[in-house]
């Protein structure tokens, strides 16, 4: 027992691993086929030839499928509805479709101002029903993640009216934020019949080799979800989730590092604080889309080992996009591999065409091998420069994160000395270059190339439950999950509200499938409310996390 | 493209006491608010995190008595911090313009501290407007105080300084605290002028602020041409603020800060937390990035009748010829451990509302025709009978001013036991605590 299958389809290469407990047993690369991801997945699975019927504990997948739509804008169609109420106008704001306005307003603490007005219902009803087919319908109102009233009373009014309607509504996603989550609603209906799609014939075909076993999809946040539960624009970048897991099961679980995960045309730079991903603050950005998936702080370079290396007025410069494989491994272009490959830092590809390819950047009276090397020795020294600048820019912005507390602000960050953890296929190759320019530290995986994969595998669920309790309103409200219900305990209430929200969860867990052992509570803000220099009641707000992590240390092998 | 910075920093764990007007619970919708309109997202709109600011900032423009490690200042540092980050990347040119959403406030504490009054303790504005004249070489900067109360700590704090403009609006001190800031306050000695007041009577809004930013404070600031503008953004002239008076709106904050341009705004006071902060909050930001903000709409209407109309215009022109009418009336005092010169002495007693006691100032300007002029203030804590003094050398002081300071020093260490000296030319302090000198700088 204890195989586990781990897949991640990546830009260029799909990689697959078998893991035995904490032991790789198989891995493999094969070429991603964008038009047909699903194929992807299988193939990478057939790869590994394993015994028909074999159990197994989990697979674990991350897929590009719903980043890819939503970055082609092969996105289905979606009506979106929304209750601004007043405030901020909504053209300062991006839209990627049209919008249908509603009046009603709701104030920051969830309290009607403004009743909607039930004739706009009825005409909008009218208009939604004239399309064909089963219309999509997000509806959004502001601070509906403190009442969703008006969504959930508009959607059984039009569920009444278009049986066949898909509603989704703003408060699922429930963080505030009226645009992002206004984005988030209408880019997770958009993706759900692709997604499903996906869902369905990966059961089938997984159950038609003979597998019976639960299937788990990689989110942003480094977490899994069981295929079945999970939301599909939560599916969006876990690539660079994977890279960052993959790092943290090949190390000791308490360690500071910095993971850097050089692929052919991207490099991700994310850390990891004491064993643990640094998540970040915000919500990712996808395209122009900002939306309220929780990811982590990862940060994105456009260089990789394939990046096409040009000559611009003399200036030799790695551009930001791949035209195919290195010149060595019988590509049209010069490339960091090329250079690596020329400085026998590998032996992978023909040293010959690694030579041509660099003497190709030079005018013909300075090829000289001296001439090569210096130039593949900045190439080298630019690329690792590159990376480090966007390592910079990653440590800052975490030092700098808002703080709204006075203890936060006067909190020493302890001063970690981050070691830098290598991945990707070009990792081992330029590990020297990067210890002697950061001066520290540089770990290579012995996985590299299929770190990503390993970091799927081994990952665990992740889920939050965000409580805001409004005591003097009796209201509480699940931010993640859109719950919202009667407060029935008391007015200023104190430590029973944490095992309200923890039973809460466990609940929650339970029905998703997912373990909740490795919890964690997060220290609960308690905010008297005052009315003419009476308290009258509590805002309490704390928050219920399973943190990303992994469920083993890969031996060494 | 315009680029706000903005730090928001609520101190969710501070406040002067549970059902304190500054309690834990003051930005809390604000936040709300401001978050759930995505605000923080708009393009132009660039998110600063707070830091703790040096006490040397502090002392360099404000002396903390006794001693300034007996007060609990972390919030305070905070706030202040905060102010100085948004102020520097406004003055290295990184941000258009800023608004520095603090706790605590800062425009009720003065040149000279013992407590916390008027909820203040640390003068940000005051604070940042030096440090950036000390670090940026900035000549001349105007303070224009939108709060209710009237910001007497930043008026003391400049009184005598020629290159600050301290102009307040605000409900005459006649029917709220701190009870100062008339017509005829316009300055010391030196900066005669570059201090001035305008006291309304309860009840003006939006028609009579913006009437009197056209006509009045707008044209002293085109006359005065400052590097920098800062406001100090107290919002309570809205009309559901329970300490006030006035009956602005949100939109009218947000005409006014479209007005004035401000380079930064810094939040005073406002406790009307639920019913104002929340939307004149979001109408300032919308207004400093450029946005609109005639969307801002607060649930309630206002209570209160306005002055308006024939009846504001006639009151505004009477209080404009008093201001402009007022003469100096100095007293000239010089003790006899004085350096040469003529000093001007004036006398004061200072209420701290936070713990119920008193201050007793004795203030000695040296009049000069080349400075600012160094500036001798002898403080008394009423209840304790602590004493102590200060002495301040301007910026770009004139060597006689400079010598006169360093003479005032040395004589007083006879006679008195607590003593800052700040040297704003020399960006020093110098703290004698009695038995020794403390450098700061």
């Amino acid at each position: 027992m204890g195989y586990k299958i781990g897949i991640d389809v990546g830009g260029t290469f799909t990689d697959t691993v078998l893991i035995q407990d904490n032991e790789v047993l198989k891995e493999g690369k094969i070429l991603t086929d964008h038009k047909n991801i699903l194929d992807t997945v299988l193939m990478a699975i057939d790869f590994l030839d394993l015994p028909r019927s074999m159990p197994l504990e989990h697979i674990t997948v991350s897929t590009t499928l719903v980043t890819n739509a939503i970055l082609q804008n092969e996105l289905a169609e979606v009506n979106l509805v929304l209750f601004p109420g007043s405030g901020v106008k909504l053209s300062s704001f991006k839209w990627p479709v049209e919008y249908s306005i509603l009046s009603g307003e709701l104030d920051y603490r969830g309290r009607e101002i403004k009743a909607p007005d039930k004739n706009e219902w009825t005409k909008l009803a009218q208009e939604l029903s004239s399309f064909n087919g089963n219309p999509r319908i997000a509806i959004v109102s502001k601070f509906s993640h403190r009442n969703s009233i008006f969504e959930t009373e508009l959607k059984s009014y039009l569920e009444k009216i278009i049986p066949n309607a898909h509603i989704e509504l703003g408060s699922e996603w429930g963080k505030s934020n009226f645009y992002r989550r206004s984005l988030t609603t209408y880019l997770n209906l958009a993706c759900t019949e692709l997604f499903s799609n996906f869902r369905e014939n990966l059961k089938k075909a997984i159950a038609a080799r003979g597998f019976n076993v639960p299937i788990r999809i990689l989110k942003a946040d480094g977490g899994v979800f069981p295929l079945e539960k999970i939301r599909p624009v939560e599916s969006i970048y876990s690539g660079p989730a994977a890279s960052i897991l993959g790092a943290l099961a090949q190390s000791e679980p308490e360690d500071s590092y910095i993971v850097v995960d050089i692929g052919g045309t991207t490099t991700d730079i994310g850390l990891v604080l004491d064993g643990s991903p640094l998540l970040s603050s915000k919500g990712a950005q996808i395209g122009y889309f900002l939306t309220h998936i929780r990811s982590l702080a990862i940060r994105s370079v456009s260089i990789g080992g394939d990046s096409s290396i040009i000559n611009s007025n003399g200036e030799i410069i790695i551009s930001d996009y791949r035209s195919g494989p290195a010149y060595c491994m019988g590509g049209n272009n010069p490339t960091p591999t090329d250079a690596m490959r020329y400085l026998n830092f590998t032996d992978i590809g023909s040293f010959q065409k690694a030579e041509e390819a660099l003497a190709s950047l030079l005018p013909e009276n300075k090829r000289q091998p001296k001439t090569i090397k210096t130039l593949a020795e900045s190439i080298i020294e630019q690329m690792v420069g590159k990376i480090i600048q966007v390592i910079n820019q990653l440590l800052s912005e975490w030092k700098n994160e808002p703080a709204y507390k006075v203890w936060e602000v006067l909190q020493q960050d302890p001063d970690y000395k981050f070691n830098v953890y290598l991945s990707g296929g070009p990792a081992t190759c330029i590990a020297k270059v990067f210890e002697n320019k950061m001066k520290t530290k540089v770990i290579t995986s012995n996985w590299a190339p299929v770190s990503n994969a390993v970091g799927a595998a081994m990952a665990k669920p992740t889920f939050s439950w965000t409580l805001n309790l409004d005591t003097s309103l009796a209201k509480y409200r699940i931010e993640e999950t859109g719950e919202q219900g009667i407060w029935k305990g008391a007015k200023r209430p104190y430590k029973e509200v944490e095992k309200f929200l923890v039973d809460i969860a466990r609940d929650q867990s339970l029905e998703m499938g997912i373990d909740f052992e490795s919890y964690k509570i997060e220290p609960f803000e308690y905010f008297p409310l005052v009315e003419n220099y009476r308290t009258i009641g509590q805002i309490v707000r704390g928050s219920v996390h399973l943190p990303p992590g992994v469920i083993g240390r890969i031996s060494d092998g | 493209m315009v680029k706000t910075g903005i730090i928001f920093f609520p101190a969710f764990d501070w406040s002067l006491g549970e059902s304190h007007p500054e309690r834990e619970e003051r930005l809390l919708y604000t936040q709300e608010q401001i978050f759930e309109e995505g605000i923080m997202d708009l393009p132009q709109i660039i998110q600063y995190s707070p830091e703790v600011a040096d006490i040397f900032d502090v002392l360099r423009t404000q002396a903390i008595f006794p001693d300034y490690r007996k007060h609990d200042l972390d919030a305070h540092l905070i706030a202040v911090g905060s102010s100085l980050i948004l102020g520097r990347a406004i003055a290295k040119k990184e941000l258009t313009n800023g608004f520095a959403l603090i706790r605590p406030p800062g425009h009720h504490s003065g040149a000279t501290v013992w407590d916390n009054r008027g909820f203040c303790t640390l003068n940000n504005e005051a604070i940042l407007v030096n440090a950036l004249r000390t670090e940026y070489g900035l000549k001349k900067v105007a303070i224009v105080d939108t709060d209710v109360h009237h910001g007497d700590g930043t008026q003391d704090i400049f009184y005598n300084d020629p290159n600050v403009l301290y102009i307040s609006i605000h409900q005459d001190g006649r029917t709220l605290f701190p009870g100062t800031g008339f017509t005829e306050e316009k300055g010391g000695p030196n900066a005669w002028g570059t201090v001035v007041n305008i006291p309304l009577v309860p009840g003006v809004g939006d028609e009579g602020f913006i009437y009197t930013f056209e006509n009045w404070i707008l044209p002293k600031l085109e006359e005065f041409q400052p590097e920098l503008i800062i406001n100090s953004a107290g919002q309570d002239n809205h009309y559901t603020d329970p300490l006030a008076s006035m009956n602005v709106s949100a939109q009218g904050y947000g005409k006014i800060t479209e007005l004035l341009k401000p380079d930064l705004a810094v939040l005073e006071g406002g406790y009307s937390i639920q019913g104002a902060l929340p939307y004149v909050n979001m109408a300032i930001l919308l207004a400093l990035a450029g946005e609109d903000y005639t969307g801002v709409v607060e649930p309630q209407k206002p209570k209160h009748k306005e002055v308006s109309g024939e009846a504001f215009l006639s009151f505004i022109h009477d209080l404009k010829k008093q201001h402009e009418n007022a003469k100096p009336n100095w007293v000239f005092r010089n003790e006899k451990y004085f350096p040469s010169g003529e000093w001007v002495y004036s006398e004061k007693d200072i209420f701290y509302d936070t713990h119920w006691f008193r201050e007793r100032r004795k203030d000695y300007i040296r009049k000069c025709n080349h400075c600012g002029g160094t500036v001798l203030l002898l403080t008394q804590n009423l209840e304790t009978y602590e004493k102590g003094a200060v002495i301040r050398i301007p910026f770009e002081a004139c060597e006689v001013c400079e010598q006169a300071g360093y003479d005032l020093f040395d004589t007083l260490k006879e006679r008195e036991k607590n003593i800052i000296l700040q040297n704003l030319s020399k960006n020093k302090v110098t703290w004698y605590t009695g038995s020794g000198e403390v450098n700061f700088g």
